[in-house]
């Protein structure tokens, strides 16, 4: 072993864990008033790492702590969605918890649980995984109810809290029948040992170990039938911390299942691609459908959420480079579109209470009308995320749709299987069911006469929603480096 | 190195982005203006380039795009395209300046015509067939828009209805372009949306849809021919035309009736005759072709006979209009082709002044129900003077830009489908009739007093009118500038034709 390691390339983590504690520190220490500067620390943090990953060449790879965190292409790429993800939600929050006496530690927090994410992102061993995925599922609980005083927060947490630990127990059991069966945490050590012996993967232990981590990763990945707790979360959490969640913690559990199932599945056996697609297609017309009768605007956007879940899932159907390119890339797309649109909602509320303090039900579909003259720059926002999450050219979700279609209709061709093309039929069938509830909140924004006075936005939001627009559309319009970026990273993946 | 056309295309895409922008509507409509001129420019400059007697795409460029699956940004003009762009960038300006007067969110209104006009360069200028599918649905998004907040009483209704119809018909096409993009990739391996590649492959593209029903080749052929009439309209998916127009501004119906129709035609020339000779069985598709055509003529023209509303008569005159480009491309010979392809250039212009003769109309008089008109010429002399010019060119009377069209398509046409011809011919009668009759009973005759005192068209919705008729004008009497290219393209398009002894 090499003791003389090179941390450089960690130093992401290292700064964004000192920054959370020194953040907490600092906050003992001023006033409650100057900790409004506490979040434009955070997000020059945020800053600051993500320039670091992505001037630190997508390509770097290293391995530390006796090869229990890697640094790949793969890691790479989904810390970059962490980090942005991150970066959007705390510079919505410097506007959403401005003048809130807690927000030392809510900054502390959401640094804890890029953290994590970043982990699960590195994790080469079972161990690290799950630590990662604690860290960070610990700290978004918190987050998810940091609005004491509202219940839906409140119930919101709860509901996430519970439904988390369960996930965590039944991965965690999962993980320790993997380590009874091969006597090793570390991932390719596992995958070496199914490869040498298929007859165990194939055993009713190796199966079970299986199901409970295809559950325990479904919960995070928000996969039908273990998606209960989304909407109810992402609805009652506050808008900055349901944009987190949705678009980043979610793909913690996309980069484990990446990490630990793509692997699994590629020295198991074939016919589980088949149960993957099952599960895809159901999650996404699950999603869609739900999401057509939704008047509350943030749980459209968690069944949406579920949808595109469906859809980055068929990732795992044909496994070729390919698919998994698309799979990473519609991850990314959809942190940029789905955090973005959740931070306009913030904008939304922000609208409706300084209307009317006592309002109810800020997120529904009526206060949405004339937005487009109320918020021009939010209203933007959501068409942009909006037109992105229906596939429409030229944005990120459609180049992800794109090579995941694709990359399953090639091998449709190649295998003359009809299932196949089955599969891709009903996708693109779902693609077009979606447009009718995004482009009815359309209609409301630009084409209904607005219910009041044009509003000022506010600068945090404004600059939260743009980097997010021109993330969306910027990959739609020059995505060669991404797809190669991503390529990379599927590389990784398929252990090429 | 950008080329000329990407520059014109990117202009118009930052003047619409501007125009959004602008703070006022003196601001908006003057960008608007000013992108559209200098796109216009560029289109004459290219133009007074452009070698007519070549048949090969000209000021082709090619910038890589997505490598991966084979995108590229190529685009290209020939006699084909060259006029539509032409068309276009002479139908946009003017439109800027017939609904100068715009006073609802006029920063949006005019960067929705610029957006249109960037999407229709885009479709009459790709080269590569996924390039091409975005332009083709960028143009949907502003139209839905124009029409459904500038529209009139039933707009939400009517651009929904054009919406799903012509999005679901886009659809459909895609889908016939992906199964030639994997034919494609099946025989050379290279990922690929080369439009003159896609349909080269065509050629030897076999296999079954579903097995003893209907063949691979003629499911493509029919999801393109599909994708293409829906959008022309042609008789029976007509349906969202009428109500589209009747609830559009005026702005967007001379939009959608100068340029979206001719997209449709547009498709036809580039991507459907190319792959006729090779069908399953070119005779059916060519009679298919035929009666679409014949049927959308006849159709057209009986139901504007019978309409109340000027504007719905006028859209229905355009259905009939375009039943002469589908006739004269299906019946094959080279004059009849580019005799289709000039209906499409002097339709455009002249479905510009009728469309506009009807806003002037509703906006002075604030209706456009026939017979609640009558004798406005009194009060509209202006009007009536470009107004008459416009009715007498779309009845094809010698000396204007329709007549030379018609009578290519149908005395050309008569060589390969004499029957659909003469019953083509009976259309000529009733579109006389219906123009005239219409005229008569709403602008000559005893003024209606219970009109009111109305005005004549303000100068600058007149001036517009007036430069299309000049325009009209010019090209019934000196068509060489744009049927000389058109008849070099249709000769090329249809030597394989031959060659195939489709027909003889």
């Amino acid at each position: 072993m090499n003791f003389n390691i090179n941390f450089a390339i960690l130093a992401p983590e290292i700064l964004l864990t000192v920054l959370a504690f020194v953040i907490i520190i600092i906050g003992l220490l001023i006033s409650d008033k100057s900790k409004n500067m506490l979040g434009y620390i955070s997000a020059a943090g945020l800053l600051a790492s993500l320039v670091y990953v992505i001037g630190n060449g997508m390509t770097e790879k290293a391995s530390y702590f006796y090869d229990s965190l890697v640094v790949d292409p793969l890691s790479q790429v989904f810390k970059l969605i962490f980090l942005i993800v991150s970066l959007i939600a705390v510079i919505a929050s410097i506007e959403y918890f401005k003048d809130n006496r807690n927000q030392d530690e809510y900054y502390a927090l959401i640094l804890l649980s890029t953290v994590g994410m970043m982990v699960v992102a590195s994790a080469n061993d079972l161990i690290a995984l799950f630590v990662g995925f604690e860290l960070a599922s610990m700290s978004t609980y918190v987050l998810a109810g940091f609005e004491k005083k509202n219940p839906a927060s409140l119930e919101a947490a709860m509901k996430y809290f519970i439904i988390g630990s369960l996930s965590s127990a039944l991965m965690l059991f999962g993980m320790s029948l993997i380590y009874g069966i091969t006597s090793t945490t570390n991932i390719p050590g596992i995958i070496e040992f199914f490869r040498s012996a298929p007859l165990m993967a194939e055993s009713s232990l190796g199966v079970l170990a299986m199901i409970f981590l295809v559950a325990g990763f479904g919960f995070k990945m928000a996969l039908v039938p273990f998606h209960m707790w989304a909407p109810d979360t992402y609805e009652g959490s506050p808008s900055v911390v349901s944009s987190l969640l949705a678009a980043g913690s979610k793909k913690m559990g996309f980069v484990a299942a990446f990490k630990v199932l793509v692997l699994a599945l590629v020295a198991i056996r074939a016919d589980v691609q088949f149960t993957f697609a099952i599960l895809a297609i159901i999650t996404m017309t699950y999603g869609n459908v739900v999401a057509l009768s939704q008047r509350s605007i943030k749980r459209m956007l968690a069944y949406s959420s579920i949808a595109q879940a469906g859809y980055i899932a068929l990732a795992f159907v044909v496994t070729t480079p390919m698919s998994i390119a698309g799979g990473v890339l519609l991850a990314l797309g959809h942190a940029l579109m789905k955090g973005g649109a959740f931070i306009a909602v913030a904008v939304v509320g922000y609208m409706v209470l300084s209307d009317d303090k006592n309002a109810k039900n800020i997120d529904d579909l009526e206060n949405f009308a004339g937005l487009g003259k109320r918020a021009p720059i939010t209203a933007l926002g959501f068409f942009v995320f909006f037109l992105a999450l229906a596939g429409i050219p030229p944005s990120a979700g459609f180049i992800g749709k794109l090579l995941l279609f694709y990359s399953i209709t090639v091998q449709a061709i190649s295998q003359s299987s009809s299932w196949l093309l089955l599969v891709v039929i009903i996708a693109i069938l779902n693609s077009a069911l979606s447009i009718y509830y995004y482009a009815r909140v359309i209609k409301y924004m630009y084409v209904l006469p607005p219910k009041g006075e044009k509003i000022k936005e506010p600068t945090a939001y404004v600059v939260a929603i743009l980097i997010a627009v021109i993330g969306t559309i910027g990959i739609g319009l020059y995505p060669e480096p991404f797809i190669i970026m991503a390529k990379n990273a599927a590389q990784v993946v398929l252990g090429v | 190195m950008a080329g000329l056309i990407s520059l014109m295309i990117l202009i118009s895409l930052a003047g619409a982005l501007i125009t959004f922008l602008a703070k006022t509507r003196e601001q908006a409509r003057t960008i608007a203006l000013i992108t559209s001129g200098i796109s216009l420019a560029i289109t004459l400059l290219i133009f007074s380039r452009f070698d007519s007697s070549n048949p090969a795409m000209q000021f082709v460029e090619s910038h890589s795009w997505i490598p991966s699956i084979g995108v590229t940004l190529k685009f290209g003009l020939d006699g084909i395209g060259m006029p539509l762009v032409l068309l276009a960038n002479i139908i946009i300006p003017l439109t800027v300046i017939f609904a100068w007067g715009e006073t609802k969110q006029a920063n949006r209104f005019y960067g929705l015509i610029l957006l249109e006009l960037t999407g229709v360069m885009g479709v009459f200028t790709s080269l590569d067939f996924f390039v091409f599918y975005i332009f083709w649905e960028i143009v949907l998004i502003p139209m839905y828009f124009l029409i459904s907040i500038w529209g009139g009483p039933r707009k939400e209704y009517a651009a929904i209805k054009f919406f799903i119809y012509t999005h679901v018909a886009s659809l459909v096409m895609l889908l016939a372009i992906f199964a030639l993009y994997f034919n494609a990739l099946g025989i050379t391996g290279i990922p690929s949306f080369d439009m003159f590649g896609l349909l080269k492959s065509y050629q030897v593209m076999d296999g079954d849809l579903i097995k003893g029903v209907i063949s691979l080749k003629d499911a493509v052929f029919i999801g393109l021919l599909f994708g293409f009439i829906v959008k022309m309209p042609a008789v029976p998916f007509h349906t969202w035309l009428p109500d589209a127009h009747v609830e559009a501004p005026t702005a967007g119906s001379v939009i959608l009736a100068a340029l979206l129709l001719k997209m449709g035609g547009y498709g036809l020339f580039r991507v459907i005759l190319p792959i006729l000779p090779y069908s399953k069985s070119p005779s059916i598709m060519i009679t298919l072709m035929a009666i679409i055509g014949v049927v959308s003529i006849l159709y057209g023209t009986f139901l504007a006979l019978a309409q109340r509303d000027l504007k719905k008569m006028v859209a229905y005159s355009s259905i009939s209009h375009m039943g002469y480009v589908t006739l004269g491309a299906a019946a094959l010979v080279p004059l009849s082709v580019s005799g289709a392809m000039y209906q499409q250039f002097s339709h455009g212009l002249i479905t510009g002044i009728l469309f506009m003769s009807c806003g002037v109309i509703q906006h002075s008089a604030g209706t456009r129900i026939i017979h609640e008109l009558g004798g406005i010429a009194k009060y509209m002399p202006k009007l009536t003077f470009v107004m008459l010019a416009g009715f007498l060119a779309s009845l094809g009377l010698p000396g204007m830009s329709g007549f030379i069209a018609e009578f290519l398509v149908l005395v050309n046409s008569y060589f390969t489908l004499p029957t659909f011809v003469i019953l083509a011919l009976f259309g000529i009668v009733f579109t006389a009739g219906y123009h005239l009759w219409a005229m008569q009973r709403a602008v000559f005759g005893t003024y209606n007093e219970k009109l009111g005192h109305i005005h004549d068209g303000a100068n600058y919705e007149i001036a517009s009118m007036a430069i299309l008729v000049l325009l009209v004008i010019y090209f019934g009497l000196n068509p060489n500038p744009v049927l000389n290219m058109m008849t070099v393209n249709a000769e090329q398009l249809l030597k394989y034709v031959v060659l195939r002894g489709v027909i003889t």
